[in-house]
């Protein structure tokens, strides 16, 4: 045999190994499917709330433990971490799966339907996976398993399973912030980040994702406003906090219309509520507003920001009054880095079909795994959930809330996907 | 020749007739009693529509008068029909006798420690608009005019009215229900006059005005519907709150805008908005209550014919809907040009010409304003305030009045009475 022969045999040979280790994977995937069913179903029957994910913690551990991973425990309060080394060095990969239910009564009949209840704020609650944080784990539980059994890869893979993505319980701290705080990013040092969140509104075998901003950082804002109270028949003695607080709401969404970039990214300025006045006939002392800012740009943030506590006093001292501001520093925006999110679409399109890879628009909505990706580069991604032809699905966070399982399948094989390729290419 | 010196003195006798009135030390006499009756009635103040034990003092007052006595009217009002010697006209004159949930901080030796429950919350009551001074002064020209009938043409009723400061909720009461239940008729009263002690006037003026003086009070309650959605996607939703923003901020232009201003002052308040339970999420729906002042018949009708029709159109303006109900609580105080005219000479020869002042009209209510509606009537402000003393706030726990200035109000009812009838 000439060298050239060589050669060629040698490159047939690769890349036939190439393919069989491909369909060897899939078809291993394939295989855990039930599991992965099974597992979401317990999860889906038995949920827990924020910060209270004690058995689902357990469920969790347990079974890193039996695939030989290295587990802790007890992060940020119920989390738990697995570290999985690959057969040589390389870089560190982290896959995130919140874990948590919502208070919301489950109104479907599935056969594994939650019964479960939990206290909320003080009162027993219902309590439901109506998010799909269920799916969430189990898949990840499933990519851990395949991943411990074909660990002819570079590097490290960290399992990242969050408590409190809807929110710690009031006065407590959670989810991705404590992580973060209780250095899940660090020892080994993660390089990169995937996180997934199936969708009741996309069907099945589909992928939605955007670069940069693809869901909002949210922050909860207050005003304070104090006038002076009179009574309602001689307004001139007083000074009327409703008036400024009219203004200032007035006021509030031109910063939207009229100075925010709104060809960048969109934004939004929401005012929620509004509590002022005890009767008809006395002009009241003080006005209290609460509401919401959604921006998918941090420089458009700042701008917003900024304008929103220059504007608020000075709308108020125009009309004799004080007022006060205070925006909350909220969740961060989810942002998708870009290079990294032009380094894995192939990926994506590799597994789900390049038909079934839809680049998005922003959302409004907000998620924590924002805290992960502004410490380290990330991609988060929408996983399909929803059965093909069902017109108007019921929306995340609502009793009817809805899953096909037939979706987890490729939420597997998509974060295993994510995982091998990052880190074999870098 | 002889006739016409008839004629003269006729004329003459009438002038001496018009000029009717009574001796001064009767009214001296009367005073002590007039503010031991005020004090007693300040220590028991009772809250509108539960003036039992005052009703009961003063009808006792009246039947030892010997005057023909009604109890019961408007629930705990009470009526007394004095007939003169003479026949002639019949005047009325009006105190009201009601409490308010306020707890006393004066420090008087008849200083009230009444509680009570009020709306389900304990509170103090306390006679915090000096209706006790109109009591006692009422009482005292009852007792006078009682023991001269001689100079009395007509009829004199006292009407001694409960609630003014408005009937519990879901109750009747007040000037209006009087009304109903006939108090202007049977004799039907030609004229009515009533008083306000001012605790910012000082003691021994008299303020009055013609026309509207005090204000017509609406209650109007504003009901916006959007659409409820997620904070993050309000174009799922249609906004009631800035819906409100924009009805609270147009409806100040109907004052500002639209109300002649040079006629009469107008007042638009909203005094309470409600809307929304958290940061992020847009409510369905929002509330608003205010009130509306108007001291002209003609610039009412406007106004609330303007409200009416911002609040639906800007509702839609902004996509929503909203509904306003205005409910009618006081009617403008309305004093007749005529008739003001006609008493402003009693008094000034009662206070002084120099202590009687025209004043510019007040946006508050008074319940008078009924009486009003149905006969004229004329309504002033009398001094209560220490003539070097600083002035204190009706409604208030620190109110207070001087009680020298009540022998003025009981002079000035009892010459009105008299000049009125005898003219």
């Amino acid at each position: 045999m000439n060298i050239k022969k060589i050669l060629f045999l040698g490159a047939v040979l690769f890349i036939s190994g190439l393919i069989s280790a491909q369909a060897t994977l899939k078809e291993e995937i394939k295989e855990i499917e039930p599991k992965v069913i099974e597992w979401r179903r317990d999860f889906h029957q038995h949920p827990e709330l924020g910060n209270r994910e004690f058995e689902t913690a357990e469920k969790i551990a347990s079974h890193l433990e039996s695939l030989g991973i290295k587990v802790q425990k007890g992060v940020a309060k119920t989390g738990v971490v697995g570290v999985l080394e690959g057969n040589r060095p390389g870089k560190v990969v982290g896959l995130r799966a919140d874990i948590d239910g919502l208070p919301v009564k489950e109104r479907t009949d599935v056969p594994f339907k939650s019964e479960a209840t939990g206290e909320f704020r003080g009162e027993e609650v219902p309590v439901m996976h109506a998010c799909g944080h269920d799916t969430h784990i189990a898949i990840l539980m499933g990519v851990a398993e395949i991943l411990s059994k074909n660990n002819d890869f570079p590097g490290t893979v960290k399992f990242i399973f969050q408590p409190a993505e809807e929110g710690a319980p009031p006065g407590e701290e959670g989810g991705a912030k404590l992580m973060v705080k209780e250095n899940v990013l660090k020892n080994p040092d993660v390089d990169a980040i995937f996180g997934l969140h199936i969708s009741a509104d996309q069907d099945i075998n589909t992928i939605a994702y955007k670069p940069e901003g693809i869901m909002a950082a949210s922050q909860s804002f207050e005003i304070k406003i104090k006038g002076k109270q009179s009574h309602g028949s001689t307004p001139w003695t007083g000074v009327d906090p409703i008036m400024a607080a009219v203004k200032i709401i007035d006021g509030l969404q031109t910063i939207i219309s009229r100075e925010s970039k709104l060809t960048e990214e969109a934004a939004v300025l929401s005012i929620g509520k509004i509590e002022s006045g005890v009767r008809s006939n006395i002009i009241p002392e003080e006005a209290m507003i609460i509401g919401t800012l959604r921006t998918l740009n941090v420089d458009m943030q700042k701008m917003i920001n900024r304008r929103m506590k220059e504007m608020v006093p000075a709308l108020a001292a125009v009309y004799r009054a004080e007022a006060e501001i205070e925006i909350a520093e909220g969740y961060p925006i989810t942002y998708n880095d870009p290079q990294l999110t032009a380094q894995m679409l192939p990926t994506f399109e590799k597994v789900a079909g390049k038909e079934n890879v839809r680049l998005i628009k922003a959302i409004t909505g907000a998620e924590d795994f924002s805290f992960f990706a502004r410490e380290v580069p990330g991609l988060y991604f929408f996983l399909g959930g929803k059965t093909p032809g069902v017109e108007n699905p019921a929306p995340h966070h609502t009793p009817d809330f809805f899953i096909d399982e037939r979706g987890l399948l490729l939420g597997v094989e998509t974060m295993t996907q994510l995982t091998l390729d990052y880190l074999n290419q870098s | 020749m002889k006739k016409y010196l008839l004629t003269i003195s006729l004329l003459i006798a009438g002038i001496a007739n018009a000029q009717t009135s009574i001796p001064g030390d009767e009214f001296e006499n009367i005073e002590d009693e007039v503010i031991e009756w005020r004090r007693d009635i300040h220590e028991h103040p009772e809250l509108s529509n539960r003036e039992f034990k005052t009703a009961e003092k003063i009808a006792g007052h009246l039947k030892s008068l010997g005057i023909e006595t009604q109890t019961g009217v408007a629930k705990t009002g009470v009526v007394g029909i004095l007939k003169g010697e003479n026949p002639g006209k019949t005047v009325a004159l009006r105190a009201d006798i009601d409490a308010l949930p306020v707890t006393e901080a004066n420090d008087l030796p008849f200083k009230s420690e009444v509680t009570t429950e009020f709306l389900g919350s304990k509170t103090g009551v306390m006679h915090a608009c000096g209706h006790d001074t109109h009591t006692a002064i009422l009482m005292g020209v009852a007792e006078i005019l009682s023991k001269h009938k001689d100079k009395i043409n007509g009829t004199v009723k006292f009407i001694f009215q409960p609630a003014e400061e408005g009937p519990p909720p879901g109750e009747e009461g007040g000037a209006s229900l009087m009304i109903k239940e006939g108090v202007l008729k049977n004799p039907d009263v030609d004229a009515i006059f009533g008083l306000h002690i001012n605790a910012a006037t000082p003691v021994g003026t008299i303020k009055y005005k013609p026309e509207g003086t005090m204000a017509a009070v609406e209650r109007f309650v504003i009901n916006v519907k959007g659409k409820q959605a997620h904070g993050s996607a309000p174009w799922s939703g249609v906004d009631p709150i800035l819906i409100s923003a924009k009805i609270i901020d147009a409806l100040q232009t109907i004052v500002s805008r639209n109300a002649e201003l040079t006629e009469s002052a107008s007042v638009i308040t909203v005094g309470k908005i409600t809307s929304g339970v958290r940061f992020n999420i847009i409510p369905e729906s929002a509330e608003m209550i205010g009130t509306v002042r108007t001291l002209d018949p003609e610039s009412k009708k406007l106004i609330l014919k303007r409200m009416r029709e911002l609040v639906p159109a800007i509702a839609e303006a902004y996509g929503g809907q909203a509904t306003i109900e205005i409910q009618n609580n006081t009617a403008i105080t309305f004093n007749d040009p005529e008739l003001t005219e006609k008493m402003l000479p009693t008094l000034k020869k009662v206070a002084g010409e120099e202590n009687v002042k025209l004043m510019k009209a007040t946006t508050g209510g008074e319940d008078f304003s009924f009486f009003q509606e149905e006969v004229p009537g004329l309504y002033f402000f009398l001094g209560g305030m220490p003539v070097n003393g600083e002035p204190t706030r009706h409604h208030t726990p620190d109110f207070f009045i001087d009680e020298s200035g009540l022998l003025l109000g009981v002079k000035t009812m009892t010459q009105l009475t008299l000049d009125y009838l005898n003219n």
